[in-house]
């Protein structure tokens, strides 16, 4: 570095203002108490539904709303990066900072989770209650919900850069989302998926961290090989999604 | 020799939309911004000053061309030089849910500054700008020039070594305006760089010391204000209404500027009297006034700052 330039007025790390940047996401976030509050009405009204039709399956369906619930944060995260970035240009200000692109993503990210976690975290509560989870299946539901998280906020955060206006997104969010989210076994058990395609629903984020969390409670049977098929593809998926992000984050931080 | 705040040597960007034509955005523009200067860049709608600026900020790739801040690359390695930089963006919002003091103080925060420089820069910042009576308030109960304030003071609290600001006086009232002009000239005395864009002609010569014109993607004209009058070719400006019927005699008075109807000559005192009398001759509106920067900006770039079309 050139002696002449002047220094920044502090010192820069790649996670440089994550803290404070989660700080102010999440007050901003809380001010949306109605949207936090209702961010599990339609995992519940599912629940519903399930207890009325087939109680047999409420601890699937209990499940997978957790699943869900933490799965939809990415749609969340996807708005609100969309929203800051078109309408309020404010990615600018934090683009052109010591802040990195990743610091700015992850920053978003978590802010947006700790807003929406308490609802989650009643559900989390009910699972522990009726299900009877074990520590060791609690520690592997944490795991994956985690894995989740870092998989939706990946996908959310690079379909918000996609797009020049709000409308453009919802059609590709929605059908993202709920392919992902309802259609594979979720809510309801692997075992009633068509058989051919269970390794599929075992390959995907979502239905596969859910038969992992199934498996751990002991109210989904798995084979070794399903274990480890859905286990790797959870942690390769999530991991290429995060690293794509971050990267992602970065080369967009400068538009073409 | 200590490297430029800004340099920029034949910048150029072609934004290339899925559907209609290319646009040229900007055709090679090259300027320079000594440190501790501020430096206004003046220019119509669509002229391309919100294009440099995301370009010269980092924002924005160009499709060819050079920029060094501070002596590095800009635009190999556009994170090295972030840490100097601040931006206003244009039409930017605050966060709604946020009071103006949160959001300076929270973004003064992931900039990585300590609590106490964050809450003495922030309040120092929010009197500058006028808000301190509305410092507490959501942002989405304030007013369009009052968030403008928040987004100005948020960035000017940080003190960076460069900083663009995309007109940042949108929507303000005169006060407010001036206060931001005040808070500009603090910050260049502090040694900050300043590169602002404007199509309000008396900010560019209150606050500028230095001006470019820019007009469909290039650079027309530079230099401080003064400069760009006396280019014009005289002190005194005489406007005659609607003038293009007597243009021929009135050339021979001095050069011509012409703003749609009116036409400007500008010229000497001692050949007032004489246009005056022509122009009653005709029976037209005539005034007479000091040469302005915009009869400098029509002569340079052909049509009116406010022409629409
Ligand atoms: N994202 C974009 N895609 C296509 N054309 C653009 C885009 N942004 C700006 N332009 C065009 O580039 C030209 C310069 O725009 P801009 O830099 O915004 O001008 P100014 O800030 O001076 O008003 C205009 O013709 C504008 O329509
Ligand atoms: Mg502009």
């Amino acid at each position: 570095m050139n002696l002449e330039t002047p220094m920044p007025a502090v010192g820069r790390s790649r996670w440089t203002g994550l803290g404070a940047f989660i700080g102010t996401e999440l007050r901003v976030q809380l001010h949306e108490g109605l949207a936090i509050a209702t961010s599990i009405v339609v995992q519940a009204v599912f629940l519903v539904f399930v207890a009325v039709l087939a109680q047999g399956y409420l601890p699937f369906t209990l499940v997978g709303a957790i699943v869900f619930s933490v799965f939809t944060i990415g749609q969340r995260i996807q708005n609100e990066a969309a929203w800051i970035r078109i309408d309020h240009k404010l990615h600018e200000l934090y683009h052109a900072s010591p802040m990195t692109p990743g610091a700015y993503f992850l920053g978003l990210s978590v802010g947006v989770l700790l807003a929406y976690v308490g609802p989650i975290l009643v559900l989390v509560a009910a699972a522990v209650y009726f299900i009877a989870f074990t520590a060791a299946a609690a520690l592997v539901l944490v795991a994956v919900l985690a894995a989740e998280f870092i998989f939706t906020a990946s996908v959310g955060y690079m379909i918000s850069t996609w797009f020049r206006d709000m409308r453009s997104i919802w059609p590709y969010s929605t059908l993202f989302f709920n392919l992902f989210g309802v259609l594979p076994p979720v809510f309801y058990p692997l075992g009633l998926f068509p058989v051919s395609l269970q390794p599929v629903a075992l390959l995907l984020p979502t239905s596969g961290g859910t038969a992992l969390a199934e498996r751990a409670a002991g109210i989904l049977p798995l084979t070794t090989g399903e274990i480890l098929l859905a286990s790797i593809s959870l942690v390769v998926s999530t991991g290429a999604a995060f690293i794509g992000a971050v990267y992602w984050a970065r080369r967009i931080s400068r538009e073409r | 020799m200590t490297p430029d705040a800004l340099r920029a040597d034949s910048v150029r960007k072609t934004y290339r939309g899925r559907s209609g034509p290319a646009i040229e955005a900007l055709t090679g523009v090259s300027l320079r911004l000594s440190r501790a200067e501020r430096v206004a860049l003046l220019g119509r709608n669509g002229a391309g000053k919100t294009t440099f600026l995301r370009i010269a900020s980092t924002l924005l790739a160009p499709t060819s061309g050079e920029v060094e801040i501070f002596g590095h690359d800009a635009i190999a390695d556009p994170e090295s030089v972030r840490p100097y930089l601040a931006v206003v963006p244009q039409e930017g919002k605050p966060f709604m849910h946020l009071t103006p003091r949160e959001q300076a103080y929270t973004y003064l925060r992931a900039r990585g500054f300590t609590r106490e420089t964050s809450k003495s820069r922030t309040e120092h910042a929010l009197e500058q700008m006028g808000l301190t009576e509305v410092a507490d308030r959501l942002s989405i109960t304030l007013s369009g020039g009052q968030r403008q304030r928040t987004m100005v003071a948020t960035v000017i609290s940080t003190e960076a070594p460069l900083l663009f600001l995309d007109e940042p006086t949108i929507g303000m009232d005169p006060f407010a305006r001036r206060s931001v002009w005040d808070s500009f000239r603090e910050l260049t005395r502090k040694g900050s760089t300043i590169l602002l864009t404007t199509h309000y002609l008396d900010e560019a010569e209150a606050l500028s010391q230095r001006l470019y014109i820019i007009d469909r993607g290039r650079l027309l004209a530079e230099g401080t204000a003064d400069d760009m009058k006396r280019s014009v070719g005289g002190t005194l400006r005489v406007s005659v209404a609607p003038g293009n019927g007597v243009a021929e005699q009135l050339a021979t008075f001095g050069p011509l500027v012409r703003d749609g109807d009116t036409v400007h000559v500008i010229t000497s005192p001692g050949r007032i009297q004489e246009i005056l009398q022509l122009a009653a001759h005709s029976n037209l509106t005539a005034s007479v006034g000091p040469v302005t920067l915009e009869e400098a900006f029509l002569r340079v770039v052909g049509r009116s700052i406010n022409d629409e079309s």
